[in-house]
């Protein structure tokens, strides 16, 4: 039983302490307490380096510093502090960058409302205790024998087929009927290779629908895409050594993963928001009348600085560009604004979470979408990469990762 | 008979004061005592759920935490109820149902100005101290009568 | 409603945790009694409650202190055995005012004889800006 070391201000009150555990039990994993002492608390400051006003922000300091001492308290950790309270954020925050600097222990830092469920924690939850759990799996870096993988995503469904470390076919369908799309994506895949669906020697699946395909195909292997994309990213840009940050901006969502020799570490995940996903840059893309593959060629020739966005919201952030349209301003720069504002998000959310560490891969589909990794390097102020198959990392990681599993 | 709510709303020994002179103390554990003995309540660890900051929405706004509002909807009720109160200034070990400093705060200023008999001390550091703490208190409680 | 108490103890009193449940079973109401290291817990029928702690800080007025308690006694729901170890909040408080009962005990005893209060001594002076001035000329010279 994986046990994650419960550290926050505020959920019992919130009345979500049930949810979090809940979720806790879901991923098979259980929360504890660890114990600290009053003069543990007392004398937080000289421990931790700071005390503030709130005493259960200082109680969680005091055990972050009791987990580091003793790493053999909890296999990971679990920061969280009500939304909208500056204090829990900034203690969770130097809780989350003091564990990853002085432990090996994986750290989930996460901020509640009231109305936060099991359910919204699940993938997180799941992704924490991956990287808890199976390190030994997480650390393979070669893709060995004849293994698949798909990629049930919310927009689109895609699927890859490796042999000895190398993609050998692809298929990416939009996604309408779940298994129907995973059917259509793994059989373009397998065609691709041109091989049988009866030579494959393991499956992974991934994405939103990953347990109903899975379950479908007998997959060895169904997870998360926190842990699979980032595992697929380094892959791909061959960074499986060293640092490295893995942004993810989806269909639907958005991830920022840090990565530390090829093994997932600290991660955020957006929450969903159409407005800081590839769903604002396909509305644009409609609006200007072109196709999405246009999009980002369309956007390399424009300034976003010409076209001000009132908002970050699609509803708002869309009339924002009509209104521009109709001013006069060039699509070129409308284009490149939509960008810029995807990025401008997930840089001020996600981004903030995360060790920004070089290299700064930029994967998913979006990524194809020139201007945004573009925007993205405007924001960063570091170069950022976008490896081939970006839109396949979650099934290259999931192929890569079982292909773990059937060696043994 | 007075219902004399104390600041920490946890303190023992305030809340030992009040009731040794007659008075009726509003400690917060009465309030966790009604939540964790209501039936068909089941959420961990003390039965509070999504509604309960709902409920705190009447002492701060929406965009105030969930903790806080969750925490006022036990001590708001308290806070309605006394006639009277003492209050511990400077810091304590304040954690758990006064953990957060911004519901602490509100406490003590819905208690301030809701023109109640108000008394305000420190915890006391020596014998000297603490016979005054005592006294002080004792005369504020047989002055509410 | 059933209620639920701690009964603590001064560390100056001469009263034993074993001497207040001893004296709680004398009694004889429905009570459960618990013994801890800084005194007992008890949990039974509010009025039964209210009337036990009225005789049992009797024994020692200036040294036995009572406190409500939210949970029954080992409520799995907040007990440390069950909920991954670590004491809840409140456990905390207790031990932070148990350090300063001994004095509070002292308070009690002197007004239950009647002392008179001392009057305060002058307040901390702090020193002038010409004083702090000399002194830093002085360790500094």
């Amino acid at each position: 039983m994986i046990r994650i070391a419960q550290l926050s201000c505020g959920p019992e009150y919130s009345g979500v302490q049930g949810e979090l555990e809940k979720a806790a039990e879901m991923v098979g994993a259980e929360l504890i307490f660890p114990e600290v002492s009053l003069e543990d608390v007392r004398n937080v400051e000289e421990r931790f380096g700071i005390e503030v006003a709130s005493g259960d922000l200082n109680l969680a300091m005091a055990r972050a510093t009791r987990i580091v001492e003793n790493p053999d308290l909890a296999d990971a950790v679990f920061v969280a502090t009500c939304f909208r309270c500056a204090e829990g954020a900034i203690v969770r925050s130097e809780i989350r960058k003091y564990i990853h600097e002085n432990s090996r222990i994986p750290v989930l830092s996460y901020s509640f409302t009231e109305r936060t469920t099991a359910e919204t924690l699940l993938t997180r939850m799941e992704a924490l205790v991956t990287t808890a759990k199976f390190k030994g799996l997480l650390s393979r870096e070669r893709q060995t024998g004849l293994t698949a993988g798909i990629d049930s995503g919310s927009t689109t469904t895609k699927s890859v087929v490796m042999r000895d470390n190398k993609v050998i076919g692809t298929g990416w369908v939009p996604t309408t009927e779940v298994v129907k799309s995973a059917e259509a994506a793994y059989n373009a895949a397998l065609e691709s290779a041109g091989v049988k669906r009866e030579e494959i020697e393991g499956l992974g699946t991934t994405g939103y629908g990953r347990h109903l395909v899975g379950k479908e195909f007998g997959a060895k292997l169904i997870q998360e895409e926190i842990t699979v994309n980032s595992k697929g990213a380094v892959f791909l840009a061959d960074a499986q050594k060293g640092t490295a940050t893995v942004i993810d901006i989806g269909g639907m969502d958005n991830k920022a993963i840090s990565v530390q020799d090829g093994i997932p570490g600290t991660f955020t995940m957006g929450g969903i928001c159409a407005g800081a996903s590839g769903r604002f840059l396909e509305l644009t893309a409609r609006r200007l009348g072109v196709d999405i593959t246009e999009l980002g060629k369309l956007a390399m020739k424009g300034d976003h600085q010409k076209v001000p966005m009132n908002s970050y919201c699609i509803v708002f952030g869309t009339q924002s560009l009509v209104n521009s349209l109709s001013a006069g301003s060039r699509p070129e720069d409308v284009a490149m604004a939509a960008c810029h504002s995807v990025a401008e998000q997930v840089f001020e959310q996600q981004l903030q979470e995360v060790e920004v560490k070089e290299p700064v891969i930029m994967v998913g589909g979006t990524a194809l979408i020139e201007g945004l990794p573009r925007a993205m390097e405007q924001l960063l102020g570091l170069k950022v990469m976008v490896p081939e198959y970006a839109q396949y990392i979650g099934c290259v990681g999931a192929s890569l990762l079982v292909s773990g599993l059937v060696e043994d | 008979m007075v219902k004399v709510m104390v600041y920490p709303p946890t303190s023992m020994i305030l809340a030992d004061l009040v009731e040794r002179t007659g008075h009726e103390a509003l400690v917060v554990s009465k309030e966790v005592r009604k939540k964790v003995n209501t039936p068909g309540l089941d959420s961990p660890p003390l039965n509070m759920n999504p509604d309960d900051p709902k409920k705190g929405l009447k002492y701060a706004a929406v965009d105030v935490p969930s903790g806080v509002r969750g925490r006022m909807s036990l001590l708001g009720p308290m806070i309605e109820e006394a006639d009277a109160a003492i209050v511990i200034k400077g810091d304590s070990c304040t954690l758990g149902c006064t953990g957060c400093a911004r519901t602490n705060e509100l406490t003590r200023f819905l208690l301030r100005t809701k023109r109640i008999p108000l008394l305000e001390l420190e915890y006391p550091e020596d014998e000297f101290q603490a016979k005054q703490f005592v006294h002080k208190i004792r005369e504020f409680l047989e002055g509410l009568n | 409603m059933k209620a639920t108490k701690y009964v603590v103890t001064s560390q100056d009193s001469d009263v034993l945790p074993s001497d207040i449940a001893l004296k709680i079973y004398e009694l004889g109401r429905e009570i459960n009694v618990k013994e801890t290291c800084f005194g007992v817990i008890i949990d039974g029928e509010e009025e039964d409650i209210e009337a036990t702690v009225k005789e049992v800080r009797a024994m020692d007025p200036s040294n036995i202190f009572i406190k409500d308690r939210g949970f029954p006694p080992g409520d799995p729901r907040r007990c440390r055995g069950h909920r991954g170890g670590g004491a809840r909040p409140g456990f905390y408080m207790m031990q932070h005012e148990s350090e300063i009962l001994p004095l509070i005990s002292r308070g009690l005893a002197s007004e239950a004889e009647g002392e008179e209060v001392p009057s305060s001594i002058g307040a901390k002076k702090r020193p002038s800006l010409e004083e702090l001035e000399e002194m830093i000329e002085e360790e500094f010279s």
